[in-house]
């Protein structure tokens, strides 16, 4: 068995060297089919991935949120007591509010009136794992003064330190920028501590939209989560990260259009993937008809001719993999530019495409042997 | 030597024989299968074609139901779908404005209403758009202009049974809740959701003032929808209505408004470069494709295509035939891929909820990509025959 399989490794490999440009041009096929998976998956976590990118510069072990919560840009509110009781509970270290709004943004000379959205927190808790805004906390405690992403899109005007802007029909001094991303909060976003944020948009303290919980050191996580379920009453939510990411992403991926198009997306690349694999495969051994149809003559059995066309099919993919995995790589770096989404490209996501190109080339090497085992020695010749 | 047709010394018919064509139809499921591959991609392309549009088209969607010869919005607005309205009393000055018909206001809002769904019993943030009962319709859609007589009692709304499901609006219900009031559904249209709005309910002007405890004459309009008299024209009814407003609005014609719109929506969306991008994945896989085909197509008839080279056909005569069938094998691709969409179209329309439909530019630009795809595809294979030699095929 292990002998027959040497022999067919062996043949496969004499096969693709044997006329290395062929081999070559087939390479360049699984290439692309490889890629077109990469980026058919790329589009697919791009949208859940920037609608997490916020929260993946929050610091907090636990997040508390209404009962009613939809998503981040929607998370409805609940009273601020509740923050107050999580505060008090064993394990928890520390309870900040954050809070949104929604505002508009217009330059005092007049011109468009944009929707922006503003965050409110109190910088002290240290809410963002984001160096310019730590920075920049005395410039968050002036009076009308807000922090704005540097990411706000070029229609609401240059973001220069000290230019005035109306946020809510109120003179509003942009402080600084940040480098986050606006996710999908909107097309400008901006931070401001509480007093100025209750200033501008009316609210007062109660109620909050979002609540980060940090444990205190040696909490257990699961513990806390649990007791604060108990204690907080069924107006409120406790989410750990984990299950916050879980919502999030079912979030955009089912209730959006962007689970079905995408994953459309998705599928189709794996057919077509799958069909450039069985014609590259096909091809190769349709050429190779002749041989194989002497190689069956002289005794060599479907099952070890099926052998060498799997193992080539496997060579041929994994030879493939590492550019397509490369090139998907710059082609996120692409995508991340242009629709500012954090897309990356985790270890996970390449064994999974790697799984399943391995999968695919070995179901069209399979498709691919009928014409093999259709080969028939006294009518090739 | 090139030349287009077999040398006319020699006594050959200048052939009537369709060899592209027997060549095509000599195997039929040779054909299905290269037809079936060609198809994959023209699928891939045209459906990513459709999302570009389908997503560009569900902003515009609204804005394109407009039903009015001028508008008047807030010259702040920097897209429909944000609320910037301006103070009721212009319509008096509009109406007043020489070869002006009537005006309907319309009233819209996209941040400050929750539709308490009857699936999850949560509150969601809906679209929602008021108008005048008694007024001619702001929309040309079906369900709303036809069905706004029904909004006259108050706290009656018609709904979007084209929402999204978790909103529950497509439902039986006979009563909902926004904003904790209950409100009694009159009818239902199909308009469909857009990137902001889930869900779109029309109401009347009154009951949409009360939502914000003002009386209905003080409530500031999103935009006026002007129609004018039979006859007048547009152009100059443009200038004077310009004319006599304050300088903080701004008059539209409907293709401007239109364009307004698509102007926010090309500069702003993220969307395009993606489907641009899936679109050439599926050219790039479909040249490959073709080429598979088409190679292997040549490789089993290289001692053919050999003998006509032997018996005095030129190359010219050749190329022209591998292209010819390049083209064909496309068209037969095509064919079938354009009939499938119109399926995938209708399916994912429905269930995305995206505006997908098959239009003419949709048609020719992705003909033209396949045909381009299959010959250049051709032009990279034909090599192989233009290499035949005759003498050592055999």
């Amino acid at each position: 068995m292990r002998r027959s399989l040497r022999v067919a490794a062996h043949l496969a490999w004499r096969i693709l060297m044997h006329e290395k440009a062929r081999s070559g041009l087939a390479l360049v096929g699984v290439f692309i089919a490889i890629l077109l998976v990469f980026i058919e998956l790329g589009f697919f976590i791009a949208v859940p991935q920037g609608g997490m990118l916020v929260y993946d510069h929050m610091r907090f072990d636990l997040l508390l949120v209404s009962a009613d919560y939809q998503y981040q840009a929607q998370p409805w509110q609940f009273p601020s007591a509740r923050l107050a009781e999580a505060a008090k509970s064993p394990g928890v270290a520390q309870a900040t509010p954050i809070y949104f709004a929604g505002i508009s943004w217009q330059d005092p000379s007049g011109g468009v009136r944009l929707d922006a959205f503003l965050i409110g927190c109190d910088p002290a808790a240290q809410p963002f794992a984001v160096a310019d805004i730590e920075r920049q906390k005395e410039v968050l405690a002036k009076t009308d003064t807000m922090l704005v992403d540097d990411l706000t899109r070029p229609i609401f005007g240059p973001l220069t330190t000290g230019r005035r802007v109306n946020i809510d029909d109120r003179p509003t001094v942009i402080g600084g920028t940040y480098h986050l991303g606006t996710g999908f909060l909107g097309l400008g976003v901006a931070v401001m501590d509480e007093a100025n944020f209750f200033r501008v948009t009316h609210r007062r303290e109660d109620p909050v939209n979002l609540g980060l919980i940090t444990l205190a050191s040696g909490a257990d996580r699961d513990k806390v989560a649990a007791e604060l379920r108990r204690k907080l009453g069924d107006d409120v939510q406790v989410l750990t990260r984990a299950e916050l990411a879980a919502h999030e992403n079912a979030y955009w991926t089912l209730r959006t259009s962007v689970g079905l198009i995408f994953g459309s997306g998705l599928v189709i690349s794996l057919i077509v993937g799958l069909m450039v694999l069985y014609q590259t495969l096909a091809t190769q051994i349709a050429r190779h008809l002749p041989e194989f149809a002497t190689l069956k003559a002289i005794g060599y059995r479907d099952v070890s001719l099926g052998a060498v066309v799997v193992i080539e099919a496997l060579v041929l993919v994994v030879a493939a993999f590492v550019p397509a995995a490369l090139a998907a790589t710059a082609l996120y770096g692409v995508i991340r530019s242009q629709t500012l989404l954090p897309l990356t490209l985790s270890a996970a996501h390449v064994g999974v495409v790697l799984a399943a190109v391995l999968i695919m080339s070995a179901g069209s090497a399979l498709l691919s042997l009928s014409a093999l085992r259709r080969a028939d020695p006294a009518e090739i010749f | 030597m090139l030349t287009t047709s077999a040398p006319s010394g020699l006594s050959l018919p200048r052939t009537r024989v369709p060899l592209a064509w027997r060549n095509l139809v000599a195997d039929k499921w040779r054909l299905v299968r290269a037809s079936a591959g060609i198809a994959f991609a023209v699928l891939l392309m045209l459906v990513q074609l459709g999302f570009e549009r389908g997503f560009f088209g569900a902003s515009l969607n609204v804005v394109q139901l407009l039903d009015g010869d001028l508008f008047v919005i807030n010259a702040s607005k920097y897209r429909f779908g944000s609320r910037d309205p301006f103070a009721a009393r212009e319509l008096d000055r509009i109406k007043a404005v020489a070869g002006v018909a009537d005006v309907a206001p319309l009233y819209a809002d996209w941040m400050d209403f929750f539709w308490t769904s009857p699936v999850d019993d949560k509150p969601h943030l809906i679209r929602v758009f008021a108008v005048d009962p008694d007024a001619r319709p702001v929309f040309s859609l079906p369900g709303i202009a036809d069905q706004q007589g029904l909004l006259k009692p108050d706290d009656s709304v018609l709904v979007d049974s084209r929402s999204r499901p978790f909103l529950g609006m497509d439902g039986p219900a006979k009563e909902a809740k926004i904003n904790g009031q209950t409100v009694k559904i009159a009818g239902r249209f199909a308009l469909g959701p857009d990137f902001m709005s889930d869900g779109t309910v029309v109401t009347s002007a009154r009951t949409y003032a009360k939502f914000f405890r003002t009386a209905l004459a003080a409530m500031p309009v999103e935009t006026a929808v002007v129609r004018l008299k039979p006859g007048e024209d547009l152009a100059a009814a443009h200038q004077r209505l310009a004319a006599a407003l304050r300088p903080g609005l701004r008059v539209m014609t409907k293709p401007e408004i239109v364009q307004f719109e698509s102007d926010f929506q090309a500069k702003l969306s993220a969307a395009a470069p993606i489907f641009y991008l899936g679109t050439l994945v599926g050219f790039v896989v479909g040249t490959l494709i073709s080429y598979q085909i088409i190679y292997t197509e040549l490789t089993d008839r290289l001692p053919q295509y050999a003998t006509l080279k032997g018996i005095g056909y030129g190359n010219g005569y050749l190329i022209g035939s591998v292209l010819r069938q390049a083209v064909l094998t496309g068209i037969a691709g095509y064919i079938p891929a354009w009939l499938l969409c119109l399926a995938v179209y209708k399916i994912v329309s429905d269930i995305a909820l995206l505006p997908l439909v098959m239009t003419l530019p949709l048609t020719l630009i992705s003909l033209g990509l396949t045909l381009g795809m299959c010959l250049f595809a051709g032009v990279i294979a034909v090599r192989r025959v233009i290499a035949a030699d005759p003498a050592e095929v055999f």
